[in-house]
C-alpha cells in the first residue's frame, strides 16, 4: 500500500491511476446517489416540525461537510506538495479547490433556499453562514492566487501556504453553532440531532454519494493537468497525439 | 399567484417549491462540474496538439 502510495509521485503511473479509477468511483457514485435520493424523496417521513421542508437537508449537510473535508485535503495536499516537493500532491490541491468551490457555493444555496420558509430569510449574518461564506471566499482566493502565476511550481507555492493558513477557518465552521448563540440549528448527527433511522439513513448515503462525486471529479480533472503540467514528456505527447476528439 | 402557491400540486405541497429549487440547484452544479472537466480536458489536448504540430516541443 505504501509503495503503491509513492509510485503515484510519478506523473505517468498517476496520469495511469486516475484513468484506472475513474469507473471505480463514477458508478458507486450514481448508485449511491439513487438509492440515496430514493432514500431521502420517498422512505423518510415527513420532520414533525419541519414538515417536507427538511429534506432539503440531505442535499445541505454533505456538501457541507464535503466543503471542509476537501478545503483539509486541499491544504493536506498542498503541504505534502510544500514539504517533499511532490508535483502530484500540488495537482490534487489544485484541481480540488473548484470542486470544494462548488460545494460550498451548493452548501450556502440550499441552506439559503431552507432558510427562505424557516426563518422567513434568504440571509442572516449568523455565525455559521458568515464562517462558510468566508471559506467560498479562501476557495476563490486559492484559484485566482494559482492562476495568477506563469511557472506552476510558484503557483502550487504560493497558494499552497494560503490554503493552510486558511485552515483556522475549519474548526470555527465546525464549532461555531456551539460558540455563539446562532440561528442556524444545532447539528444534525450525533445528540440533539435526526432520530429517525431512515432520515440518517438517507444522509449517510447522500454523503456516501458525494465522496464519490468529489473523488470522481478530482481524478478526471487531475488526468487534464497532469498533461498540461507534463507536457514536455515524451509520454504526454504520444498520448496527446494518440487521442482523436 | 406565488412561486409558492404555484408549484404547491407537487408533491411536499407548500414545502415543495424550496425542496425542488435546492434539489435542482444541486443537480445542474454536479452536470456543470462534469461538462466542464469535459470541456478542460477538450481544450488542453486541443492546445497541446497545436503547439506539437509546430514542431518547437
Amino acid at each position: 500500500m505504501w509503495k503503491w502510495i509513492q509510485r503515484q509521485a510519478s506523473p505517468k503511473v498517476f496520469y495511469q491511476t486516475c484513468i484506472n479509477l475513474r469507473s471505480w468511483f463514477f458508478w458507486p457514485f450514481i448508485g449511491f446517489i439513487a438509492v440515496g435520493l430514493y432514500w431521502a424523496l420517498m422512505v423518510s417521513p415527513a420532520d414533525y416540525q419541519q414538515g417536507d421542508g427538511y429534506r432539503i437537508i440531505f442535499i445541505h449537510v454533505p456538501s457541507a461537510i464535503l466543503s471542509m473535508m476537501i478545503y483539509a485535503i486541499m491544504a493536506i495536499a498542498g503541504g505534502i506538495g510544500l514539504i517533499w516537493q511532490i508535483k502530484m500532491a500540488e495537482i490534487v490541491a489544485k484541481v480540488s479547490a473548484p470542486i470544494g468551490a462548488a460545494f460550498t457555493i451548493v452548501a450556502l444555496a440550499t441552506g439559503a433556499i431552507w432558510g427562505k420558509p424557516m426563518w422567513g430569510a434568504w440571509w442572516v449574518w449568523d455565525a455559521r453562514l458568515t464562517s462558510e461564506l468566508i471559506l467560498l471566499f479562501l476557495y476563490l482566493a486559492y484559484m485566482s492566487l494559482n492562476s495568477a502565476f506563469d511557472n506552476p511550481r510558484t503557483a502550487a507555492k504560493s497558494s499552497s501556504i494560503l490554503a493552510i493558513v486558511g485552515l483556522v477557518n475549519l474548526p470555527i465552521i465546525h464549532y461555531s453553532v456551539k460558540w455563539w448563540n446562532t440561528l442556524h440549528q444545532g447539528y444534525s448527527v450525533g445528540t440533539g440531532g435526526l432520530k429517525d433511522p431512515d432520515m440518517l439513513i438517507a444522509l449517510s448515503l447522500m454523503f456516501v454519494a458525494s465522496i464519490f462525486l468529489y473523488t470522481t471529479l478530482v481524478v478526471i480533472k487531475a488526468k487534464t493537468e497532469v498533461l498540461i503540467r507534463e507536457q514536455n514528456a515524451r509520454w504526454v505527447k504520444d498520448e496527446v497525439q494518440g487521442v482523436i476528439l | 399567484m406565488t412561486m409558492v402557491e404555484y408549484f404547491s400540486f407537487l408533491p411536499y405541497g407548500k414545502y415543495a417549491f424550496y425542496v425542488w429549487l435546492a434539489y435542482g440547484v444541486a443537480i445542474l452544479t454536479v452536470i456543470f462540474l462534469f461538462l466542464n472537466a469535459r470541456r478542460n480536458h477538450n481544450i488542453a489536448i486541443n492546445s497541446l496538439k497545436n503547439k506539437y504540430s509546430r514542431g518547437n516541443d
